[in-house]
């Protein structure tokens, strides 16, 4: 007995200092992934696009705010992260940071004085950054931002979440080895393939969204070799689709429309939205033709199962025909002819079929098709409700300028039209998604 | 006097609508910074025109949401030189529109190109018919500009709308269904027609089987989904039925906001202000040049010196004129003496139709679009003996409707009272049964049809409200007539139960109440002589070289046509003339 | 999820007016899409005009646009409530229109509006005239004659007979449009009640989407007519 009191006393003394540990020893830095000269500079312009590709402004700007001065309030399952001031200013930004202070906050989530960050900063998958890129954005956010004094709302999460030296032992479990390695050899040897998976992997932080989160909210998978990478998460109550199902869209779609999709915002069959839409006017539209085709090829190439051959944008030329092509299916010929609908339908026919069309599939890169949308099907129906009812906007992009938008319907449907109608559109043109109720309205409906 | 003074831009736009969106696009390109005054609000589609709300005819289209406020400014209207000019007191008979946007978000869509003899009016009818059939009084001219010169600046402007069409003459071959009697282009249409509703297709039948070339009338209404140069976006045409007086709900209709805007608002060195309404175009000692504009802020109830290099007029045609006026450049016309230019040559558009009733037909009257129709250019300018017919004009001809809104649009037969049981049940019986044929026909100019500014009205500035003198003459009374004869034919065989016509008649007077044509042109005309016109060839002023005024103010006379495509040509013209000669060189061009 | 590009304001599509607030008691506030039903019209209370003029509107619209053949009357359909709530706003007003003199009132109608007053002082100073003149003329107020008589009271006034002055000879078409545009304007401006103006005529009112039916010539659309507020006929 006495021995088992002695040996249970030891494993408290050494839990106590394991804990004592954590929370006061200092966490080991990882090292630079290359040693780059002293001296060594970016190209002009190369700390910006190394920027643009992770994306800091999605949250590091707030809406109507300076650039980078922070305020931007993050929802996450724990309670609001306030995105931090990453300017140049030395009392309220990064102002007085180092390289490795820099580096550190990207890759191991640390912030100078050893605070650990909420791994709403995504780097369990900056990890994947590049030295380069680290260096360039770096000197970005040094030399070519300006600075802004801007105190941010401390971040005040409830307990336990509050105690940030759990952040590291959810570090120690969650966070795989620092460094880009493409997964495979397959990979490895394929230039554009391995340029579009550390897009994916690192700075694109893809997984931060599309990949589910496991039981210590940490992603569920970080490569193509673990099966839950990018095959689909939850942000804000919406779905982030799964991107590598055979009938995922991004796999049935064609490299164009895909391309088309993350540059501009639209393609032949939808348009972004929700958080995506930021990616795209933030990020994804600055990136060069050749790095989108990278990050496509990447896409294609990690597909579950074999891709079907895809239609692609249709052809604009003079001799193609009109792009209203004669539904046959039983949804579309039962609104055509406009008799014994269903509530659903008649609201449909009502409120959505002048642009989206009886057909359902409104017209390339301006009107969303509704069959097949990822968005309308979604096992998480926030998307499709909170679209319904406050409409949605395409963002502005170089090749796409226009921000073409969708009015919300909110005052003039009632939380069971949302649901009558939204039930029809997950079932209509052989879509098969479960029904929606109108307390799943009145959940979304603010 | 000027109570602020902004820092000095390389270009000052005024009015954001069709031309100023285009000239913006053009030079923002060249790396100028621009800025754009716009008097009125700021407008998008979603929220102004979104879906359901923009579909109240009684709002937009009778009340007129998106027109000019004639209590903000408004015109004087008088039919000759002795009578007193009284107030257009609410809008009736034509519509400015006001707002980013400008009539570009109003509009129908009617998309044409001029005949080339419609631009040297006054050369084709001395040398085809001798100068003495021009009557005394009718001042035409020409306009100083080829068609062949415009055809590259029409085809850039169609593709930029989207138009939907299909092209009668490519490099002189006639294509089976289109126009056969346009000028030669230089390729089809970038998309196909619009799909022809009933009355469409009954009047094509008939005017085919009477030996004449209907054609789809060129339409700034999206046959299909369409991306244009600049990545703007067109979704297809749902044919509402609510284009005209209404921005379309759809992003259908081409516009500077589906066409232009969205692209033009990424540029850094491009911004525009609303609420900012120019008073005046301020010029500079030795008067030769204008040092930039005055205007007065809505919003802060500030006068504002905008100083500019150059100054772009891109208001609605009686609007640039109204700004000459008060600003003095140019002379001021006189219509006893014939000196001075400007204000010289307003005209206006003829128009008529005939209304047919059918007891066993639905036309389903509310599906419609702002274009969509059948034309015939049988009886266009280029058509006509005008020795033998005894005017100078002509018109197209088009069976088709866009929409069927039952305030503004609802037509009982003749006969039928105004009020009453008789009235309702008419309504009741006719709503669905009725078309109707519509002349578009030309207007002329007269020595004594001008603008000048009003020696008794003002605007909410003080400023002299600009004064119309307008009245029908017998040369475009003949000529619609003449039109009302070819239609009745037509109509009489397609056997209609009843029929209405409605046109011009020997005596007619100018009626600011109903509706007739917000193509008012000329004004400011373009030429290529100083002593007879307002601005050369390239839309540039004689008098201050660094002003340019867009729009069909620059019109000499009305074409049979809508003014638009012109129009829209001329802003690419003189775009190209800017940027290529005139940035190197500030100068007179001519 | 607050800060998405596109999240449209809750401006929404009902843009204010100057009777906004009457409006929106005619509105459709449980958003059903069945008919709205509404107290009789007796029971309205009229937010411009007395009770004088009420019984003058009443009845004038009555005939303007009478019960009697097919499809729905005037009252039937409310217009007396739309133009009561149209003199309230920028048309009762004629905020929109350049107001300034001089006037010349005894103008060329082809000039249009000459008037110094706008149209709701012209229904306030004309409809004690008219009145005075159907006392006169037939002995009693309008709305105590027969059908018959009101409709020629009503056809004198049409042709200018009843001696108005010249700044009030406007009052019968500006009454004869506001009947008919209340007949035929959304419900939510208070006539044209379930739709039945639109409906009688075959008018699916605020559908704006027809795209499979253009091509199908001389065919019955077979939809219901919508409200901009989403009511169904």
């Amino acid at each position: 007995m006495k021995s088992y009191l002695r040996i249970l006393g030891a494993l408290v003394c050494l839990g106590i200092i394991v804990l004592l540990a954590i929370i006061f020893v200092p966490p080991q830095l990882t090292k630079p992934s290359e040693q780059l000269a002293a001296d060594w500079k970016p190209a002009p312009g190369q700390g910006e696009y190394a920027m643009r590709m992770a994306d800091c402004a999605a949250c590091h700007t707030a809406e109507g705010g300076k650039p980078f001065a922070g305020g931007r309030a993050i929802e996450s399952p724990m309670g609001t992260i306030w995105a931090t001031n990453i300017t140049p200013d030395k009392e309220t930004g990064i102002g007085n940071w180092s390289l490795d202070e820099f580096r550190a906050a990207l890759v191991d989530g640390i912030a100078p004085g050893g605070e650990h960050l909420y791994p709403a900063m995504p780097y369990e998958n900056y990890r994947n950054l590049s030295e380069t890129d680290i260096r360039a954005m770096y000197d970005y956010f040094m030399n070519e931002v300006p600075a802004v004094n801007n105190a941010v709302e401390e971040t005040a999460l409830s307990f336990p979440f509050n105690q940030r030296w759990g952040i590291r032992l959810w570090n120690w479990v969650a966070l795989g080895s620092s460094g880009f390695k493409p997964e495979t050899d397959a990979i490895a040897k394929d230039r554009q393939l391995a340029r579009g998976a550390y897009l994916v992997q690192g700075p694109g932080h893809c997984a931060s969204c599309h990949s589910p989160r496991n039981l210590i909210m940490a992603e569920g998978g970080t490569s193509s070799q673990d099966d839950g990478f990018l095959s689909s998460g939850v942000i804000g109550g919406w779905a982030a689709p799964d991107l590598r199902g055979a009938n995922a869209p991004a796999q049935t779609w064609s490299a164009a429309d895909l391309k088309a999709y993350l540059t501009t915002g639209r393609n032949a069959h939808t348009a972004v939205a929700g958080e995506m839409a930021l990616a795209v006017k933030d990020s994804l539209q600055y990136m060069t033709d050749e790095d989108a085709d990278a990050m496509v090829a990447y896409l294609h190439h990690i597909a579950k199962g074999e891709r079907l051959a895809a239609p692609s944008i249709p052809d604009q030329s003079l001799s193609a025909p009109r792009q209203l092509d004669q539904a046959t299916d039983a949804t579309s010929l039962k609104l055509a002819k406009g008799v014994g609908l269903s509530e659903g339908e008649l609201l449909y026919m009502d409120n959505c079929a002048a642009c989206h069309l009886t057909n359902g599939k409104g017209a390339a890169e301006v009107f969303p098709a509704m069959s097949d949308n990822s968005l309308v099907v979604a096992d998480e129906k926030a998307g499709l409700i909170e679209t319904i009812l406050y409409g949605a906007e395409m963002p502005s992009t170089a090749k796409r300028p226009e921000k073409l938008k969708m009015p919300g319907f909110a005052e003039r449907l009632s939380d069971k039209d949302v649901a009558a109608l939204a039930s029809f559109l997950r079932q209509g043109w052989g879509n098969t998604a479960g029904a929606v109720t109108e307390a799943d309205v009145k959940a979304v409906r603010k | 006097m000027a109570t602020r003074t902004d820092p000095k831009k390389d270009v000052v736009i005024l009015g954001l609508g069709w031309t100023g969106a285009i000239l913006g696009m053009e030079l923002a390109n060249e790396g100028l910074e621009i800025l754009a005054l716009e008097r009125g609000e700021d407008r998008d589609t979603v929220p102004d025109f979104q879906y359901p709300g923009v579909i109240d005819e009684l709002k937009y289209g009778i009340r007129y949401g998106f027109m000019q406020k004639p209590s903000k400014m408004t015109l004087t209207v008088r039919h000759n030189l002795d009578q007193t000019a009284l107030p257009y007191r609410h809008l009736g008979s034509f519509l400015p529109g006001d707002g980013v946007g400008g009539a570009g978000i109003h509009w129908n869509g009617h998309t044409w190109r001029t005949q080339d003899v419609e631009l040297r009016l006054k050369s084709y009818v001395e040398e085809t018919f001798g100068a003495d059939i021009i009557p005394e009084g009718m001042q035409i001219q020409d306009w100083g500009v080829t068609q062949e010169e415009l055809e590259p600046y029409y085809d850039r402007l169609e593709y930029m709308m989207g138009i939907s069409g299909k092209a009668g003459n490519i490099n002189g071959e006639i294509q089976e269904g289109g126009n056969p009697f346009e000028s030669p282009r230089s390729r089809e249409y970038p998309n196909p027609p619009l799909d022809n509703t009933y009355d469409a297709e009954l009047f094509a039948d008939a005017a085919r089987k009477m030996g004449y070339h209907p054609f789809p009338r060129p339409a700034a209404n999206a046959s299909r989904a369409y991306t244009n140069e600049y990545g703007m976006q067109l979704g297809p045409c749902n044919y509402c039925g609510f284009c005209e007086r209404f921005g379309c709900l759809n992003y259908s209709k081409a516009s500077p906001q589906t066409c232009i805007l969205d692209a033009l608002k990424r540029k850094p060195n491009f911004s525009y202000k609303t609420h900012s309404e120019v008073l005046k175009i301020e010029k500079a000692a030795d008067g030769k040049t204008a040092t930039g504009v005055t205007y007065y802020d809505e919003k802060t109830g500030d006068e504002v010196f905008q100083p500019a290099d150059l100054v772009l007029v891109c208001t609605f045609a009686l609007n640039n004129v109204h700004l000459l006026l008060l600003s003095g450049i140019g002379q001021p016309y006189d219509p006893v003496t014939g000196e001075g230019v400007v204000g010289r040559n307003y005209s206006y558009q003829m128009t008529g139709g005939t209304a047919l009733y059918f007891k066993d037909k639905n036309f389903n009257p509310f599906i419609g679009t702002g274009s969509v129709g059948m034309s015939i250019d049988d009886f266009s300018i280029g058509q006509i003996d005008f020795a033998k017919e005894g005017f100078i004009g002509g018109s197209y001809i088009t069976g088709g409707h866009t929409g069927g809104r039952p305030i503004g649009q609802m037509s009982t037969p003749p006969g039928t009272p105004s009020w009453g049981k008789g009235w309702k049940e008419a309504a009741g019986e006719w709503y669905l049964k009725k078309m109707s044929i519509g002349s578009h026909g030309s207007n002329m100019s007269y020595r004594d049809c001008y603008l000048d500014l009003d020696p008794t009205y003002t605007d909410r500035h003080g400023r002299p409200l600009m004064r119309m003198t307008f009245n029908w003459k017998d040369n475009d009374i003949k000529m619609t007539q003449f039109m009302k004869g070819k239609i009745e034919e037509i109509a009489e065989t397609m056997s209609p139960d009843k029929m209405a016509s409605g046109y011009k008649k020997e005596g007619s007077e100018y009626d600011v109440r109903p509706y007739q044509s917000t193509h008012n042109v000329g004004g400011a005309i373009m030429g290529t002589d100083p002593k007879t016109s307002v601005i050369n060839r390239y839309l540039q002023s004689w008098d201050c070289h660094n002003v340019f005024v867009m729009g069909a103010s620059a019109y000499p006379q009305n074409t049979q046509y809508n003014p638009t495509g012109p129009l829209g040509a001329l802003a690419y013209w003189a775009a190209d003339a800017i940027r290529k000669d005139y940035l190197k060189d500030p100068r007179p061009l001519m | 999820m607050t800060d998405l590009p596109g999240r449209v304001s809750r401006r929404g599509f009902l843009m204010g007016s100057a009777a906004s607030a009457a409006f929106a008691t005619l509105m459709n506030p449980s958003f059903s899409h069945a008919q709205v039903e509404l107290p009789p019209l007796e029971e309205y209370k009229p937010v411009f005009f007395d009770a004088d003029e009420w019984r003058f509107i009443m009845a004038a619209c009555d005939r303007l646009i009478p019960a009697e053949g097919e499809g729905p009357g005037a009252l039937e359909t409310r217009v007396p409530v739309f133009i009561d709530l149209q003199m309230t706003g920028s048309f009762g007003d004629a905020s929109d229109w350049y107001m300034a003199g001089p006037h010349q009132p005894d103008a060329s109608p082809l000039f249009g509006w000459q008037s110094p007053l706008t149209p709701a002082q012209i229904y306030r100073k004309a409809i004690p005239l008219f009145q005075e003149w159907c006392q006169t003329t037939h002995g009693k107020a309008f709305e105590a004659l027969d059908a018959e008589t009101r409709d020629s009271a009503l056809t004198a006034l049409q042709k200018g007979e009843v001696g108005l002055a010249p700044e009030l000879r406007d009052f019968f078409s500006i009454l004869l449009q506001n009947t008919k545009e209340g007949y035929f304007a959304d419900p939510m401006y208070g006539g044209n009640y379930q739709l039945k103006a639109w409906t009688f005529i075959g008018f699916p009112g605020a559908r704006g989407a027809y795209t499979e039916w253009v091509t199908r010539h001389n065919q019955t659309y077979p939809l219901p007519a919508v409200s901009i507020s989403g009511e169904r006929a």
